[in-house]
């Protein structure tokens, strides 16, 4: 929420006859709570064997136990939690990086402006094609290596998709979120945070400073909660890793997946209880965007 | 606000209208007459834009025209998902008016039907069009060594193939076996790799494999046995693990499907592919899947082949129309249609040459004529036949896949 | 400053300005890849110019082909999720925009944690549930998995909105003695419009992009742009599937280009999408 909201004191009227505010937020709460508790309620009870598609048993943790007690999961774990740090601190240095430029360059040109931007109406799907046909052994870099002379063949490029460090993924992340971050600063560098740029620079600050103690405490009320969004975004996605990944290991989601499409209905529990673990790495990232969006705003 | 309650309401719409008796197939006027007007929902694997395509152009204005009938094509990206809807109408109650009219099965999802007593039976040797079938075959009337019972109705048939690129790989040097093929891959380290069970395709590999190292298909026609299979498993564990660290990327990684494998095929990565197709790969050549110089072949020690069917569940809101569907499919003019890799597939014939009339059969012939080198020719395929065993150990292999070797 | 120096932090300028303008033009790069294969015919390595063939563009916009029906059925979803969603998050908006009340920050919680909350994991729990309500393999199931994460995204930006909004214009008119509805309709509406459009275009974004929700709750069977894109990927007909991709991403970036501007305007803890 921006800093205008704390500012005003007035509470809102409420006109003689007019509902109050939980009238006005009833309908859409009505309407995404209970879908969402259900969804989430329906993926607890399905992992502790409650409402199989083949009927229900006692509830039982045995999924989980067999979950937790797999190497596969722990790997598949650590893996989603690598890909999405990895993917979100690139993000996020560039995307402000390419800010921080786009201001000074290129800001009143709408065409470089659409470019900046275009990524965020491309969906996941096609952006793992398109590295799929950049990146891949036989894609467009590694023939433009070849037609050099640089690399031989498509063994001799290296492994970018289907290999276990998830290079691919997190090019594809990278370039999805960088532009988000970028946009997210772009909204504030184009307010308040020109106007005390250009204070620090009359007193004398060179540019580097002005970043380090005027643009960067700015952008961060912003930037941090953005990172959480792009934390969660990037765990939790399916396609990209399902389309760029290798066998081994594969991200948390596909795991869930595999499980849930098992022609043995009997991993199905296994496939839900992953799915609450998902979720509740997601509802950690609300509950952290929450505190730290409330918290970075209360210090300005 | 309106607008939203209106909506809302709207979103309890009722679903589709029940259908009240079972169709009986010696009764064909009448079914077809029953069947006017309505929507077939045919449920079956969308992954080829080909065969979809096939569906759409060629079935589909046909029952429009000459039987009033919709052919509503409903792609699933797994037939599981197909049976899980089939199933989890059936355990909430759903009788009649099921959203599966017509689902495209065979093998273990097959089985999981059957299983669940969850398909209308009896029906598909009735139909007018199964007089071309040849019922007598254990290769119609099995399917993965389970009883067919006239519980679905033959659409088609496959044979699995290897497919090599005659540019970089001379006839000589082609394997014949799964231990020629060890042999090669030590050889060319890095230029062969499979799918990843449960692929269908992969699955199949890796079947082969089994009969092979385990001494043939034989031992393993009777019914699924635990104790022998597990015993005998382990020679197959051990080759492919064996032959892993010498395939693409070191067998750190497998490709996901069929579709994965033909685009490092054809962009060199390795050196073979597999098919289905009995007509050959003339249509992947000609939609720039595979390239141009491509060809098929099989082992001297065999490949499984085997029929693929289509099935009406006993809670279909359409079984009339679905029936006539799956009769329509078996009129020989549209098997040719099928068989012929001009039109888009290629897949092979459900019914048998010998039960067709001399001008029935000419359109096939005519096909089979212009197949050439894109295709094995049709008597080696018969001859390197092997048969489908018992479906659990398609889900055993399966399993045990997943644990010895992608996981190490 | 020197004549030198001057020169030297010149030529910085240009060199950053290039760099810059190199990125962006990288960051284009995999979009033109994707129009390129859509146009060639057998491409395989190590081909750098392609066969050119118009064979994917013919076969994708037939008359019979499938993705005349999958874009219908995006369009439509699209329009049904948009107009729910904008509906519901003009009261809800304002009300978390502008109100000051007891358990806030709970309602805020519990809007943010749809929209974190992964749809795969979302989609497979609600899966069983719309089958019993026969809303499985259906457009408005689909519709009602979209509003998940759309309502919650459309009621906090249009919160952003309505915590800009003055509420000064309406306080005049009702002085004036204007209804709540003409109040609404000459004052309200328009201020809040460019808001409520970019809301509007954002949620739109989030249902055209869905593929997990729509795969799980339609079962496959709720053939959207998405789900045809990705059972054509998996079919093996790359130049097939780059041209369905331009296809499906068209419509949406020349909405974004015609936004692009209002986009800007727009507080930044507001764009919660990535």
């Amino acid at each position: 929420m921006s800093a205008r909201t704390e500012d005003t004191t007035r509470a809102e009227p409420i006109f003689r006859g007019e509902p109050g505010v939980w009238w006005r937020l009833a309908p859409a709460l009505l309407i995404v709570i209970p879908l969402f508790v259900v969804a989430v309620g329906l993926a607890v009870l399905q992992s502790v064997g409650i409402f199989g598609v083949t009927g229900s048993s006692d509830p039982s943790l045995a999924a989980y136990r067999s979950l937790l007690g797999s190497a596969e999961f722990w790997r598949s774990l650590s893996f989603s939690a690598y890909l999405a740090t990895v993917a979100t601190t690139l993000s996020l240095i560039i995307g402000v990086a390419a800010a921080l430029t786009f201001r000074r360059f290129f800001s009143r040109s709408r065409v470089w402006s659409f470019l900046l931007q275009m990524n965020l109406a491309i969906p996941h799907l096609v952006g793992a094609l398109a590295m799929l046909l950049v990146l891949g052994q036989s894609g467009l870099l590694s023939r433009g290596a070849t037609a050099v002379g640089l690399t031989h063949g498509t063994s001799g490029f290296p492994a970018f998709v289907f290999d276990s460090r998830g290079l691919a993924i997190i090019a594809e992340y990278v370039w999805k979120e960088a532009p988000f971050f970028a946009v997210v600063a772009l909204a504030i560098l184009g307010t308040v945070a020109t106007d005390y740029d250009s204070v620090a620079a009359t007193l004398g600050a060179g540019r580097p400073q002005r970043f380090r103690y005027v643009t960067l405490p700015l952008l961060l009320p912003a930037l941090v909660p953005a990172a959480v969004v792009v934390f969660a975004f990037s765990f939790g996605t399916f396609e990209v890793p399902l389309l760029l990944g290798g066998s081994f290991p594969e991200a948390l989601p596909v795991l869930a997946y595999r499980r849930f499409v098992n022609v043995d209905l009997a991993a199905r529990p296994e496939a839900m209880a992953a799915g609450v673990i998902i979720i509740i790495v997601g509802l950690a990232a609300a509950v952290a965007y929450q505190r730290l969006a409330r918290r970075l705003e209360g210090r300005r | 606000m309106l607008v939203v309650v209106v909506l809302v309401a709207a979103a309890c719409s009722t679903g589709p209208i029940a259908d009240a008796d079972i169709p009986d197939p010696s009764n064909w006027d009448e079914v077809v007459a029953r069947a006017r007007g309505q929507t077939v929902n045919l449920f079956m694997w969308g992954g080829s834009s080909q065969i979809n395509r096939f569906v759409d152009t060629v079935y589909a204005p046909l029952l429009e025209d000459d039987f009033d009938i919709t052919l509503n094509r409903v792609p699933v990206a797994d037939t599981v998902d197909a049976i899980n809807t089939i199933l989890a109408e059936l355990q909430g109650g759903r009788g009649r008016g099921g959203s599966v009219d017509l689902v495209w099965v065979n093998g273990e999802n097959f089985l999981t039907l059957r299983q669940a007593d969850a398909l209308l039976t009896d029906w598909a040797t009735s139909i007018p069009n199964a007089r071309l079938v040849d019922w007598d075959s254990p290769e119609v009337n099995q399917d993965f060594g389970l009883a067919v019972n006239g519980a679905e109705s033959p659409w088609g048939s496959a044979q699995f193939q290897f497919v090599y690129d005659g540019a970089r790989t001379t006839v000589e040097e082609l394997p014949h076996s799964y231990v020629e093929l060890r042999n090669w891959v030590e050889a060319h380290p890095g230029r062969f790799t499979y799918p990843a069970p449960p692929d269908f395709h992969g699955t199949r590999f890796i079947k082969q494999a089994f009969y092979e190292v385990t001494g043939g298909v034989e031992s393993w026609l009777l019914g699924f046995d635990e104790t022998a299979y597990d015993a005998a498993a382990v020679e197959l564990w051990s080759y492919l693990t064996g032959i892993e660290p010498f395939l693409w990327r070191g067998g750190t990684t497998y490709p996901q499907s069929l579709a994965e494998l033909n685009r490092l095929f054809a962009n060199g990565e390795v050196d073979f592919t597999f098919t289905q197709l009995p007509a050959g790969i003339g249509a992947n050549i000609a939609s720039g899947v595979l390239p141009a110089t491509a060809k098929p072949f099989v082992f001297d020690t065999g490949s499984i082949g085997d029929s693929h069917y289509l099935a009406i569940p006993n809670n279909a809101a359409h079984p009339h129309g679905a029936m006539v569907v799956a009769n329509l499919v078996l009129d020989p003019e549209l098997q040719a249609a099928k068989f012929d890799p001009a039109n888009g597939w290629g897949d092979g014939l459900a019914i048998s040459l010998s039960r067709l009339e001399a001008t029935e059969q000419s359109s096939i012939a005519k096909v089979t004529a212009g197949l050439s080198d894109l295709a094995v020719p049709p008597d080696r395929l018969q001859a390197t036949r092997l048969p489908e065993v018992s479906a659990e150990y398609t889900i055993a292999l399966e399993r045990d896949w997943d644990f010895y070797v992608r996981q190490n | 400053m020197s004549a030198r120096s001057g020169a030297t932090a010149r030529r910085r300028l240009r060199l950053q300005r290039l760099g810059g303008a190199s990125l962006l033009t990288l960051w284009a790069v995999p979009v033109a890849v994707l129009v390129l294969f859509s146009v060639a015919h057998a491409y395989f390595y190590p081909q750098l110019v392609p066969d050119w063939s118009a064979r994917a563009w013919r076969l994708l916009l037939e008359r019979r082909s499938a993705v005349w029906s999958a874009l219908a059925v995006s369009v439509r979803i699209g329009v049904a999720v948009v107009a729910i969603a904008l509906a519901v998050s003009i009261p809800a908006g304002r009300a978390l925009g502008r109100s000051k009340f007891r358990g806030k920050p709970l309602v805020r919680l519990a809007l943010i944690s749809p929209l974190l909350a992964p749809p795969m994991a979302v989609g497979m729990g609600l899966d069983l549930v719309f089958i019993r309500l026969r809303l499985a393999g259906g457009y408005w199931g689909v519709v009602l998995a979209h509003l998940i994460p759309a309502i919650p995204y459309a009621v906090l930006i249009m919160a952003g909105v309505f915590a800009n909004f003055d509420p000064g214009g309406e306080d005049q008119a009702r002085t004036l003695g204007a209804t709540r509805r003409a109040v609404f309709r000459y004052v309200t509406f328009p201020a809040i419009a460019p808001g409520l459009a970019v809301a509007g275009l954002l949620v739109l974004l989030v249902s055209w992009s869905q593929y997990v929700l729509t795969l799980l709750i339609g079962g496959g069977q709720v053939v959207t742009l998405p789900i045809l894109l990705f059972s054509t990927f998996s079919g093996g007909d790359t130049t097939m599937a780059s041209a369905l991709s331009l296809f499906y991403v068209a419509p949406v970036l020349v909405l974004l280009a015609v936004g692009a501007r209002s986009t800007a305007r727009l507080a930044p803890s507001q764009l919660v999408q990535p």
